[in-house]
């Protein structure tokens, strides 16, 4: 008699979600689904409003990453408006966005994932969680904490708020930097490297004992979609969109963003709020890639930063060849982008123009239609909107990077499904290890489903007629 | 007496911005030294790092389980089985016993809460009750801030309590 497990809810994650896993009479995976249970309706109730509140209401989709929605809507109403940006101010929204990366990678590597990679999924629950981190390893969480603190005050210090700052305006940013904000921050920026590179060293030294989840979390044949610069480095402002496939084929490359709906389209399941897109050309569900820092370091030729192209290149030395396939080396990738973004703010605010004062083109909107694309720390972020005459907006369509990687996401959990689940000895550390291979991606549910409420995420165990016949819910 | 008051909330979902705006109104005034204040989303881990070397935290939130317009004052525990939710913003027991685990100290923590009445989304405004609750949370910091003082001039002691404005 088949039955069906659920986990709920899916833990150390941002939002809420459930995980199905279907058992066959066996006692074998049949079926494994990542279900977003949240609603919210980001896309209809922006509707009617003015697109120059698109920045602040769309922030308000998350408040953990709200600087990529920041940039991705600010850049949408610069399309709106047909304007340029100044050169400065697009270095100092640059900037804004590394900082978010790197405080964000932090939260993921030393606050949740942490607890399976220093204890191991097996370990008791109890102590398998950040306090745990806490008092067996003090000093990384410090580390950790340190590094989030160090990305929110770069993001204070330029946005004058942490959270939801309001300095980055469509047509560039609302103020200029001062010599005094960029010697303060770049203070901060030796230790911030220091911390990330110890970290990176320290994780090499685990990888190898990862061999077994490296080889089963995710890792499957998928396409990769992400920004590059115009000579194909890592991007995670502006620049194209390029597709690389498994096999390290470029499918699609210069792509400008506002050309998205070439490339993408977005499917919907009845099992869940999250939107599917896929790559067009391959059609749905077949058209599955993903995005975020795994994809823009199988897309990138080169970081363009010192110690981030090292980094890179042990990145690339993961797999014998092709680009790196095992989701499991989204955790490799998120330490690589660290070290790159504390890189590279440091050689933003050294530029001679950084302290520009002309940091902002004033226009009305000068078109119907405006997108804004952006790389957000989990992936690439898309803001498309259409307005009236009188700039209300008509219409809204945000692709979210938790979204891009919904595919594989549920691909993933069926591969870990399949290699570490006994549907007739049900341990927790199996379970744990499928909820793992979702916090590989680092989803933002918030985002994904633009949603509001809380719906804790479980698994269920169901029998062949679809009865449920067992759940593991937490929280 | 180094203190931190930390408003949090959304700003767009109504009386749900009852922390920041409290927070908000006391970074406009003169508090005196050692008074930081901040307004904030939701708490998040790094924070842990501010309250630290601090001897009086304030928490500043607004309430469903309270009558509108109302205001509980209360003093918090750290408490490690407080866990958010969310997995990226911390309840702020949590985030207490954070704190406790690293640093191996908690400062004197209260929560100050107000009654709000609605928390629809894209309102930017306070409800009648929230703008009467958001008075009484700024005189419930005032008396926290001033019992602060006093204990720290050995007056009287400092031992958490619950309070009612």
């Amino acid at each position: 008699m088949s039955r069906t497990v659920t986990i709920e809810p899916v833990t150390r994650i941002e939002g809420h979600a459930r995980i199905t896993l279907q058992l066959g009479d066996s006692g074998q995976v049949e079926d494994a689904k990542f279900h977003l249970t949240q609603f919210r309706g980001f896309e209809k109730f922006c509707e009617g409003r003015p697109y120059r509140e698109m920045p602040a209401l769309t922030a308000r989709t998350c408040g953990i990453c709200p600087v990529s929605h920041i940039i991705a809507s600010n850049k949408a109403c610069d399309h709106l408006l047909s304007v340029s940006i100044p050169p400065t101010a697009e270095k100092l929204r640059r900037i804004m966005n590394l900082a978010q990366l790197t405080q964000s990678h932090a939260l993921s590597f030393f606050h949740l994932s942490s607890p399976d990679l220093l204890m191991g999924w097996d370990a008791d629950p109890v102590s398998r969680n950040i306090f745990g981190v806490m008092r067996q390893h003090p000093d990384l969480a410090k580390d950790g904490i340190r590094l989030r603190q160090i990305g929110q005050t770069i993001i204070e210090t330029l946005g004058g708020k942490k959270i939801h700052p309001t300095w980055v305006v469509p047509g560039g940013v609302s103020e200029p930097l001062t010599q005094e904000k960029r010697d303060a921050i770049l203070k901060l920026l030796p230790e911030a490297l220091e911390i990330a590179k110890r970290t990176y060293a320290f994780f090499k030294t685990l990888v190898p004992k990862f061999k077994d989840e490296a080889d089963h979390f995710g890792t499957m044949p998928t396409l990769f979609l992400s920004l590059v610069t115009p000579k194909g480095n890592l991007e995670h402002y502006d620049g194209v969109l390029r597709v690389k496939d498994a096999q390290g084929n470029i499918l699609e490359d210069m792509v400008p963003p506002w050309e998205y709906e070439r490339l993408i389209g977005e499917a919907v399941e009845d099992f869940s709020y999250m939107k599917f897109p896929y790559y067009k050309a391959q059609g749905y569900p077949k058209g599955i890639y993903r995005v975020g820092p795994l994809a823009r370091l199988n897309n990138a030729n080169a970081c363009g930063t010192p110690y981030a192209d090292v980094a890179l290149a042990e990145f690339h030395m993961l797999q014998d060849s092709a680009p790196v396939a095992s989701s499991f080396h989204y955790h490799y990738a998120r330490l690589v982008e660290i070290i790159y973004a504390i890189e590279m703010m440091e050689r933003l605010l050294n530029d001679p123009t950084i302290l520009d004062s002309r940091v902002r083109a004033r226009a009305r909107s000068n078109r119907y239609e405006g997108i804004g694309v952006a790389e957000a720390p989990r992936g690439t972020l898309m803001h498309h909107y259409r307005i009236d005459d009188d700039g209300l907006i008509t219409w809204v369509d945000l692709i979210i990077a938790t979204g891009h990687n919904n595919l594989a996401m549920n691909q993933s959990i069926r591969q870990v499904a399949d290699t570490y689940v006994d549907g007739n000895n049900l341990q927790e550390g199996m379970l744990n290890r499928v909820e793992a291979v979702i916090r590989c991606y680092d989803p933002c549910l918030s985002c994904a489903s633009h949603a509001f409420g809380q719906m804790p995420l479980s698994i269920e165990l169901k029998d062949p007629a679809g009865h449920v016949v067992d759940t593991l819910k937490r929280g | 007496m180094k203190t931190l008051i930390v408003g949090y909330g959304s700003p767009i979902r109504g009386d749900d911005a009852l922390g920041p705006l409290a927070a908000d109104r006391l970074a406009a005034l003169d508090l005196g030294d050692g008074i930081e204040v901040a307004s904030r989303h939701v708490l998040t881990a790094e924070m842990v790092a501010d309250l630290a070397d601090k001897a009086l935290v304030i928490f500043l939130d607004a309430a469903v389980d309270i009558a509108p317009g109302e205001v509980r004052c209360q003093a918090l525990e750290p408490d490690e089985h407080a866990v958010s939710t969310m997995a990226h913003f911390l309840d702020p027991r949590e985030l207490l016993a954070w704190c406790e685990t690293l640093y191996q100290r908690v400062p004197e923590t209260y929560l100050v809460t107000g009654g709000g009445d609605s928390f629809d989304y894209a309102s930017y405004e306070l409800t009648p009750a929230a703008e009467q609750a958001i008075e009484r949370m700024l005189a419930c910091v005032g008396r926290l801030l001033e019992q602060g003082r006093a204990a720290s001039h050995g007056q009287i002691s400092s031992s958490g309590s619950h309070l009612r404005a």
